[in-house]
This record gives structure tokens, sequence and C-alpha cells, in this order.
């Protein structure tokens, strides 16, 4: 083994290690929803930290509710362990904490996800939704039509 | 990806202003550049943008003296972009024709229902939001029946505003007066996104009747003739029929359920549908002031798109009438293989009467001729009535060519035949007078000879002798599936 592939293998095997230590920072996370047609009532937001949690099989590491009272409103999630997450939201116009839909099970108040994924006739995937968080603060937009 | 780069969810566009920036209206000669096949399949060629409203010529007749009023018809008309081309013909973009005739002359004016469909497809230059026959493709967005309406089936006028009909989804309100599209129209707001059919039943003072359909569900609508909503149940069906239309007496909803059952939600929507005869037609009957009032009667299987009004006689019979088809080939691969230029050999629908009786017994009495559009005047929606008008003579093109009136009474129709070069649209009741047949069918043609759209008005007493005035349009437009004339 030469010295090149001897650096090159110290550096692969200590990788998994600061990655490790990186998941143990703090992040912050920056959220902007834009695209507000109704100032009333709030986003709930869900964040999700892995596919089983974001498919239903598991619970959201947060979950929030942000006050909608602008086309655009902000909110930072602090203390994120940098990773990655996906985001589920719907604007809860009339305030109810539900969303609704209509009697033959269409949502008929706004939702989005992380990326401004969509889907088909369902929720957007994980693989669509996913995305990083760094180290330090990291910003999202998601539009919310 | 950023953000930016995603094809986002797009629907701010149907629920916010941005719908009534009208679309481009640019001159006839453009907007036909490079689209007109040959022979019958210039009855589904695209079009690439609005026609701004002109006078039609006059080529044969004249309009009878005080006669005035506009004939709104719809039908899709863009099928095919860079990235491919809709699977079906009922999946077209809606473009809505509005010939107004008035002072003995006639105009044109024609303009695209600007839905969220048709604005994303536009800005991909693709075809990717399925339907009845289309698959979704890159860049599908679908987060409700409305993000994939097109607009295309027929039109409603109630309480002064007109609607561009679909029947998976909400009207799409136009201005009347500029086909300018406003947005989808809510009765209410917990019923956003609800199915309401191409194909309500209008009573005679105005009160509207309509159905939308999912699965093994059904909504109920009712609308006061201000347009007001004045019902709006859900109910159970003994199955998952599609349906595209359904009947009514003056005290009855009936709906038709065909052995052409929806097994599977998926997209295309028909190829989760399946034939089975076996199982036989089902009509169920429901009463319209106890909705919770039914009967359900067994008929043999047939498959259908349209029906006639329907009326109850004193001793307690129903009947209505409808073209049936031996099975639903039509819609499930002629329809489509139109698009392609091709012409698969359906059942012809049939002009049928069904005759459901006070005993539970029910039976079809066939006309014997091939028909299909059924139209009937509407001052005796829901009553007994003697005559259906229709279209008829199908022959080498997948398209009929002529219009008739068949006397149930006297089990005859009294047609008139366009010609081999004339693919004939639905004709519409227009009444005069006080009688039954006191009035005018007033329709379009597609000449393929001239290639340009024609309009007609045949007197309803005197089908045969053909149209009493007859104008043209400067150009031809693809075929339209459904109209309704509303008088000046």
């Amino acid at each position: 083994m030469n010295r090149l592939s001897q650096i090159i293998s110290a550096i692969a095997i200590n990788l998994p290690a600061l990655a490790a230590a990186s998941a143990n920072q703090p992040a912050a996370l920056e959220i902007a929803f834009t695209g507000i047609e109704t100032p009333t009532g709030n986003i709930m937001m869900a964040v999700f930290d892995s596919e089983m949690a974001y498919n239903g099989k598991g619970a959201p590491v947060r979950a929030s509710m942000v006050a909608a009272n602008s086309a655009e409103v902000k909110t930072t999630l602090e203390g994120l362990p940098a990773g990655k997450y996906a985001i589920k939201l719907f604007h809860d116009v009339d305030g109810d904490g539900k969303m609704r839909t209509n009697p033959f099970g269409i949502p008929i108040e706004p939702f989005a996800f992380s990326n401004n994924a969509v889907g088909t006739m369902g929720e957007a995937s994980w693989t669509d939704a996913s995305f990083e968080v760094n180290v330090g603060a990291t910003s999202h937009r998601i539009v919310i039509q | 990806m950023t953000p930016e780069m995603t094809i986002e969810l797009n629907r701010r566009a149907f629920l916010g202003s941005s719908l009534l920036a009208g679309a481009a209206i640019i001159t006839p000669d453009q907007a036909f550049a490079g689209s007109a096949p040959a022979g019958w399949t210039l009855g589904v060629a695209d079009i690439d943008a609005d026609i701004p409203q002109a006078a039609m010529t006059l080529i044969d007749g004249r309009v009878p003296a005080g006669f005035a009023g506009t004939l709104y018809r719809n039908g899709p008309a863009k099928f095919r972009r860079s990235g491919g081309q809709a699977g079906h013909w009922f999946d077209g973009d809606g473009m809505v024709r509005k010939f107004d005739i008035r002072g003995g002359g006639a105009t044109l004016a024609a303009r695209f229902v600007d839905t969220p469909k048709r604005r994303l497809e536009t800005k991909l230059d693709a075809i990717v939001q399925p339907g009845f026959g289309t698959p979704s493709g890159p860049g599908s967005t679908l987060s409700g029946p409305d993000d994939t309406n097109s607009a295309n089936t027929s039109m409603l006028h109630i309480g002064g505003e007109l609607m561009a009909l679909w029947e998976g989804g909400s009207p799409t309100l136009l201005d009347p007066q500029t086909l300018a599209t406003k947005g989808f129209k809510t009765f209410r707001p917990d019923l956003k996104q609800m199915p309401f059919l191409a194909h309500p039943r209008v009573e005679a003072d105005g009160t509207v009747w309509n159905l939308g359909g999912g699965g093994n569900a059904a909504i109920i609508w009712k609308l006061s003739s201000t347009g007001a909503l004045a019902k709006a149940e859900t109910l159970k069906l003994p199955r998952r029929s599609y349906f595209h239309d359904f009947t009514a007496t003056a005290r009855h909803l009936i709906i038709v359920l065909q052995p052409w059952l929806q097994e599977e939600f998926k997209f295309p929507l028909s190829t989760g549908m399946a034939w089975r005869p076996e199982l036989g037609t089902q009509v169920m009957v429901i009463e319209k002031d106890d909705l919770s009032k039914r009967r359900i009667f067994e008929l043999p299987a047939f498959a259908f798109f349209h029906l006639g009004d329907g009326w109850e006689e004193s001793d307690g019979t129903i009947r209505f009438d409808g073209c049936f088809e031996a099975d639903p080939t039509f819609g499930q691969r002629a329809a489509s293989a139109l698009l392609r230029g091709e012409h698969i050999r359906a059942p012809s629908p049939i002009l049928t009467q069904v005759a459901l009786y006070p005993n539970g017994k029910a039976q079809m009495q066939s006309a014997g001729i091939a028909a299909e559009f059924p139209a009937n005047d509407k001052r005796v929606a829901g009553l007994p009535r003697r005559y259906t008008a229709h279209v008829g003579h199908y022959r080498s093109t997948p398209f009929p060519h002529a219009v008739g009136l068949w006397d149930w009474q006297k089990g005859r129709d009294d047609a008139y035949d366009f010609g081999d070069n004339h693919l004939v649209e639905e004709f519409v009741f227009a009444p005069r007078g006080g009688g039954e047949r006191d009035g005018w069918l007033i329709g379009t043609t597609l000449n393929l000879t001239e290639k340009r759209t024609e309009l007609h008005m045949i007197d309803a007493r005197n089908v045969r002798s053909g149209p009493v005035a007859s104008f043209a349009a400067g150009m031809p437009l693809p075929l339209t599936f459904h109209g309704i004339f509303v008088g000046a």
C-alpha cells in the first residue's frame, strides 16, 4: 500500500465518525411559508427525520403551528440535529385544527410538502420531499397553494 | 433541485384572480397554422388559440323574423403538444363556442376555458394531467380533481352565470359575453372539488338537479332557478358504476347503473373500469322530496352515455329514453383511437325507451335506429312527451351525418341528412309557440369539403326539409360534445 492510498483509506475510515460527530451539533432550520392566499388560521406543520416516520410508522420529531397572518410567514426550528428531514403541512384556514375535506375525502384546505414536492392524489414521497439540514443555519421555502 | 425549479402545486391558479387574466387572442390564420388533417380527423384536430368574435356568412335561407338568442357549445379542442398527446377524445382542453343569432345574422367567438390543467400543460408544452384515457406524465400535479378538470363537456346558464361543465370536478365560471374564465364555481366551501356531471336536469321552472359520482357514492345537487344551492346530499349506490348522465321525472331522480364498473381507482380512469354484462343494468329511482325513498329495477346489460328526460304516467309507470350500446367499446377504445386517426367499429348507440312499472318489472323498447345526443323540449322536462331529437345516420366515419326527431307514438323518424361531407354535432331545442314540436332544432356541423364549421336552424315540425337558415364560419372547429341555447 503506497502512502497516497493510506491517506485515502484513513479519510474513508474516519468519515462515518465525522458524520456522527456533526449529527450531535445543533442546527437551526428557518422555514418561510409563501403564497398564503387567505391570511387567517395557522400553518400546521409536522417535521419527520425518517422515511418510516414520514410514512406514518412513527412520530414527527417536531410539530408546530405558525400563525398564517400574512402572505408570507416564517418560523425557525432550533436545536435540530443535522441530517435528513421532510415536512408535511397544511394551512388550517378556518383554525379548527383539522384539514378539511369535502364529502368524498378530497382536501379543501391548502397543503404542501418540503421541497414543494407534489404527490398524485396523495402525499409527496419521502424521496421527493426530504432535504438536508446542515450544522449551522439552513433555510427552506415552501409555497402554499 | 431548488424549490423554484420544482413544478409547483398549482392550486392558487384556480382559487385566485390570476384566472381573470384573459388568454391571448390572435387571428384565425395564426390559430390554424399546421393543424388541418384531412377527412373526418378534422373533427378531432387541435386549435391553438382563441377565436375572436366574427360575423358568420349566411349560406342558405333566412332566420325567422324576431328570432334571437345564443347557442353556447363546449368541446375539446387541444389534444396534442410537443410532449405527447391526450389518450382519449374526452380529455382535450375545453373550448367554448358562442354563436349569437340576432337581427337575421350570426356571429361566432370561441375561447378556451383557462383551467389549471391547460395552464400547466401550456407551461410544460406537454400533456401530463391524467384523465379518462390519458395517463399522468412527468410534471403532473394532482392535489384534487380540479387540477385535471378539462371543463370540456357542456354548459349551464343559471342565475345569470355561465358555467363550463366537466363531470369529475367543479363547474368553471365564464363571463357570458367575453367567455373569459373566472375560476371554479364553489356552491359551498365544504363542497369544493366535488363532482358535478355535465348533464344537469333542468325543470321547466328553472330548478336544476344534478349528480356527481364517486365510486359507490353519489352527490345529489339541487339548485334553485336563481342558482342558489338548495340541496347537496350524498348517498350510497349499490355498485361502482360509471355514469356520464342521469335523468329525472317531475318527482324522481333516475340513476342508470350500467355494468361498466369502476373496479379500481387509477389513471387513466378507463383502465380501472371493467365491463361485467353478467350483472345486468340496474336502474335506481329516488324520490326528489325524500332521497331515502329508493327503488331498484333490473334490466339486461347495456352501456350508455346519454339519456333523455323521463316522465311518470298516471298509473305510476316511469318512462325515459336513452342511446344504449351493446358494450362500452366506444368509450373504452374507439374514442381513444379517434385521436390517432383510427376508426374502430363499436356497437351503435340505439335509441331505446325504458319503462319501469309499479309492479317492479322493467322493459326496454328499441326505436330501431342508431342515434346519439337525445334532446327534447325543456318546457316538458319531467312530463310526458312524444318526441326525442337526436343525431344519427352513422356511415363510413365515426360520426353521425343527420339530425332527426323521433316520434315515439307513431314509431317513425323525421330526419335530415347533411351528406357524407358533414359531421353532425348535437342539436338542441329552442322553443316557440305552445306545442311540443313548436320550436327549432339548432346545432352545428363540420363541413369537411369546405373545411368550416356551420350553424343550422331547422323547424322541428319539418326536419326532413332541412335548415331554414345556415351560416358558415371562417374556419373549421373540432367537434363539440354538448351545448345550450339561451333565448334573448
